[in-house]
């Protein structure tokens, strides 16, 4: 059980609805004591392969271990898996403590023994003496975490996720996620949460899976994820990022030289998912990798000159697009909002500049269908 | 909201007008059975208990209310135990024909009664049952069916599927989640469906005057009695009776429809 | 277990047989039932099970017959009519100009809960030679003789109809008024309609589906009404259950019984589809 073997192995799991397929070539291996996330536009498959891990629902192909058993035939009220709807799914008949207990009276333990766990439980999520409340005089969050008293309770081997912050307004969610990763880090139990956003994602997990369209496009730490994603969807999907295509001109072992209109030569690290790059390279910079000024800036790998086309101001950042001469689409700026700092307007001439080590290879340069942010 | 109403004088008093409509007819019957005449007719000429009084002596009277009485629990049992399954197969599985299925359900309530009471009546004959208690609860069953599968239908479709799931995720069984979640957050829709079921079989007239045999219902020994102008005090006073029973039925099954509502609400 | 979860469709059907089976087999046998019978003939005390349409040419040849279906339709026509317009109002009293809804719905659906059968017995009351009415009216004065025009006879099973199925028009409209969103009428008004424009633009057509719910409700099984014509109908109110009854009763012909309600069934299907199909394209016409 303390040893570094994965706690649940996902593999070769395809899910099929009729002709549709929900899921397909997912493999995953989660770690013990990890907080994992499942990150991906709607109708990805990411709920449907967390209710394969949970046991609503079977995969057509592939098997689950969790803690090294096969899991096929065993059913959902026997995984040593717990779950956190949604919609927290709290029994409108029952007070908190009966909700918290629910599990605990199958387990053949005392009266003592159950109000003692369900107490513990209460005070591990901050709801003491909240006990005899009835569900639907609680408040949003309360609920969320009277649904996660109820699945630790039973001190499952895996907490499965479902969007549990989803339902909760923007002030409680952040307050929300530090606690969560806090229980998460305190119980020790590995957690494999579902989530559409990725700020959620990044800030509490120690690693993410990128679904798209079923199929698990990457899977890495937060870090990784922004500084090294695998293709442009990942890249687009996770933070935001501006596209170049560019040309080659000369590869070495692990740099690529390459040159984009109206931008001029780049040395960039190859992709080291070892993507093939072809002649025509995808390449990307992160907004905030970029410094914008009225002067050519010094000191930096590439400088062009551009015009500004529009400006988004954020509060603690602004955000200006930077039409350049040979690019079709407006480069994005991002500029930490000092008070000190310059304002830029709609039409003014400025220059951009960013090091050679801010840009990331993105692989071949393919068509899509939607821009890049 | 009300400054509207006084904006519309003319939409508020229809309303009220038209609950008149509906109520003074059936207050004449109550009116009438404290009379002490025997003429149903103005001027009122006293006021009368005896009416009430006698329907205690009339056996006839009593073997029908028992009649009804086990025609009506065991129809309520019935189609909201068969209801119960239905409705939850409506509510919370898609199958194929699941919209049809539905659909035939809910068809008796569109078939003129004359219609289901005389192919009954040739069903039963033919498959060699007399008329009897056992052909009307059969009837009766056909006829609360789609009462009892909209009621409970509608208990499943307020209450979120996925509380069976978190009862089967920590660990209960099938039918441990069905006792322990299911059937609780369900059971004012049960209750509710119980009485109503009961209420359209305790009233219903035209299938068991086909269907009684020598077993008369409570209706159908109403329709005996009305024929006589002599018995119409008597017929006025169990009428009051029934409609009153009728009355606060429906309002027990109307006050566990809304705690339905309330403890299935889950924000 | 691991079965129940994976085949949801075989779990729905398991568990929908017993009604649909029940209901299936008293809607599908019964009925199979009465096309045999009528096609057959009574001989005597016996059914003689030749197949002929001789019910069939005697139903359609008997004047009384025609008379007795025709003002059926007409008269659940009416009732349908009636209702429906007397009811909408207060549906839409309830949907838009209360707060108070679900008191209402309980104040308009508790009659319906008392027995129908004492609800027409009332009505023959309050309209006999000798009733209610008539010696009320005396009494005040307003009358010096009884009004014999409003018992036994067609008026008198139209108004008792309507009466017992106002709640049955209520209902469904309520629903399709209640399902509008506040939104589109307030759209409407900000397009420039005024209220009674925004009531014919938008209100009416989205709460046809709920009057034609309604009207099927009340026409379908008021076609077939029994306790009302053998109550309050007298002879020129009877109507074509009442014949039916007479056939399985005294009269001890199941196979004309059976035809009768055959014809019945078809008369009110065709009548029920025109009237449908007209409705719905009346409200597509609306613009």
């Amino acid at each position: 059980m303390e040893s570094d073997a994965p706690i649940v192995v996902v593999k070769d799991i395809e899910k099929r609805f009729g002709n549709y397929v929900a899921v397909s070539d997912f493999n995953l291996d989660l770690k013990q004591r990890e907080f994992f996330s499942l990150l991906g536009p709607s109708g990805c498959g990411k709920t449907t392969a967390l209710r394969m891990i949970a046991g609503f629902q079977q995969p057509s192909k592939g098997e689950i271990f969790i803690d090294g058993a096969p899991m096929r035939d065993v059913p959902a009220n026997l995984r040593p898996t717990n779950m956190v709807f949604q919609s927290y799914a709290i029994f409108p008949h029952l007070n908190v403590a009966d909700n918290v207990g629910f599990g605990l009276r199958k387990k053949g333990l005392s009266r003592q023994e159950i109000d003692q766990q369900v107490r513990e439980a209460l005070e591990m999520v901050e709801l003491p003496n909240l006990g005899t409340r009835k569900a639907d005089e609680l408040s949003g969050g309360q609920r969320q975490r009277v649904a996660l008293a109820r699945a630790l309770v039973m001190r499952p081997k895996v907490l499965l996720l479902d969007e549990p912050l989803s339902a909760l307004d923007k002030k409680l969610r952040e307050t929300m996620q530090l606690e969560l990763r806090r229980l998460q880090q305190s119980v020790g139990i590995t957690f494999v949460m579902v989530t559409h956003d990725q700020y959620e994602a990044m800030t509490m997990s120690d690693r993410i899976g990128v679904m798209f369209q079923g199929k698990l496009a990457q899977v890495d730490t937060p870090k990784r994820l922004y500084s090294a994603p695998l293709n442009r969807e990942v890249a687009s999907f996770v933070g935001s990022m501006n596209f170049l295509k560019t040309s080659l001109r000369a590869e070495a072992a692990d740099v690529l030289r390459v040159e984009a209109d109206g931008v001029g030569p780049m040395a960039v690290k190859r992709n080291p998912y070892g993507i093939e790059s072809g002649h025509e390279p995808l390449v990307g910079i992160r907004p905030e990798q970029l410094e914008i000024g009225t002067a050519q800036p010094s000191g930096y790998d590439v400088a062009v000159k551009g015009k500004v086309t529009n400006v988004a101001f954020y509060g603690e950042s602004i955000h200006y697009y930077v039409g350049i001469d040979g690019q079709d689409e407006p480069c994005a700026v991002a500029v930490t909002n000092y008070f000190h700092t310059v304002d830029h307007q709609v039409g003014d001439d400025v220059w951009i500049g960013f090091q050679n080590s801010s840009v990331i290879d993105l692989g071949k340069y393919q068509e899509t269908g939607s821009p890049g942010f | 909201m009300t400054r509207l109403q006084h904006l519309r004088p003319g939409l508020g008093s229809y309303a009220a007008a038209y609950l008149a409509f509906l109520y003074l007819p059936v207050l004449f019957l109550p009116v009438f059975s404290f009379n002490a005449g025997t003429i149903v007719a103005f001027p009122l000429t006293g006021f009368t208990f005896q009416w009430y009084e006698k329907l205690a002596e009339a056996d006839a009277l009593l073997g029908a209310l028992g009649n009804s009485l086990i025609v009506g629990l065991a129809t309520a049992v019935i189609s909201t135990a068969i209801g119960l399954f239905a409705a939850r197969a409506f509510a919370r599985h898609s199958f194929f024909g699941r919209g049809p299925a539905e659909g035939l359900v809910m068809l008796p309530l569109v078939i003129p009664g004359i219609i289901v009471a005389s192919s009954m009546l040739v069903l039963f004959i033919n498959m060699g049952l007399q008329p009897s208690l056992l052909t009307i609860i059969a009837g009766h069953v056909f006829l609360a069916l789609p009462f009892a599968v909209s009621i409970l239908k509608s208990s499943f479709d307020q209450f979120d599927g996925s509380l069976e799931e978190a009862a089967y995720d920590l660990g209960e069984t099938v039918v441990g989640t069905f006792r322990r979640v299911t059937l609780p957050v369900v059971a004012p829709g049960i209750v509710s469906s119980f009485l109503v079921t009961f209420t359209v079989s305790f009233d219903e007239f035209v299938l068991a005057f086909f269907l009684a045999g020598n077993e008369p219902t409570l209706p159908v020994y109403i329709w005996s009695q009305i024929r006589f102008p002599a018995k119409l005090p008597n017929t006025l006073a169990l009428g009051t009776l029934l409609i009153l029973g009728s009355i606060l039925l429906l309002l027990a099954a109307e006050y566990f429809r809304r705690r339905a509502e309330r403890s299935s609400a889950s924000r | 277990m691991a079965i129940s979860l994976r085949s949801d469709s075989a779990k729905g059907y398991a568990l929908s047989m017993p009604a649909v089976v029940y209901v299936g087999f008293l809607v599908a046998v019964p009925l199979a039932l009465m096309v045999a019978h009528s096609f057959w003939t009574q001989d005597y005390i016996d059914i003689n099970r030749e197949l002929t349409l001789e019910n069939y040419r005697q139903a359609v040849d008997d004047p009384l017959i025609r008379l007795l279906l025709i003002r059926s339709v007409v008269i659940a026509g009416l009732v349908t009519g009636l209702t429906v317009l007397l009811a909408y109002p207060i549906a839409y009293f309830i949907a838009f100009k209360t707060q108070k809804k679900a008191l209402w719905l309980i104040l308009v659906t508790i009659p319906f809960w008392s027995s129908y059968l004492l609800r027409v017995f009332a009505w023959k009351l309050i309209l006999g030679y000798n009733g209610v009415l008539n010696s009320g009216l005396l009494t005040v004065g307003l009358i010096d003789e009884p009004l014999s025009f409003i018992l036994y006879n067609p008026n008198a099973v139209v108004l008792t109809l309507a009466h017992a199925w106002a709640p049955f028009a209520i209902l469904p409209i309520y629903v399709s008024l209640q399902k509008i969103d506040p939104s589109l009428l307030e759209a409407a008004t900000d397009l420039g309609n005024t209220a009674i424009e925004r009531f014919l633009r938008v209100t009416l057509p989205l709460s046809i589906p709920g009057v034609i719910a309604a009207s099927l409700i009340i026409f379908i099984p008021t076609v077939g009404d029994y306790v009302t014509p053998a109550l309050v109908g007298g002879a020129d109110g009877k109507m074509i259950a009442n014949l039916i009854q007479v056939q399985f009763g005294a009269a001890n012909d199941w196979p004309m019984g059976a035809t009768l309600s055959i014809m019945a069934i078809l008369v009110v299907a065709f009548v029920a589809a025109v009237f449908v199909i007209s409705l719905r394209s009346a409200g597509r016409r609306i613009r």
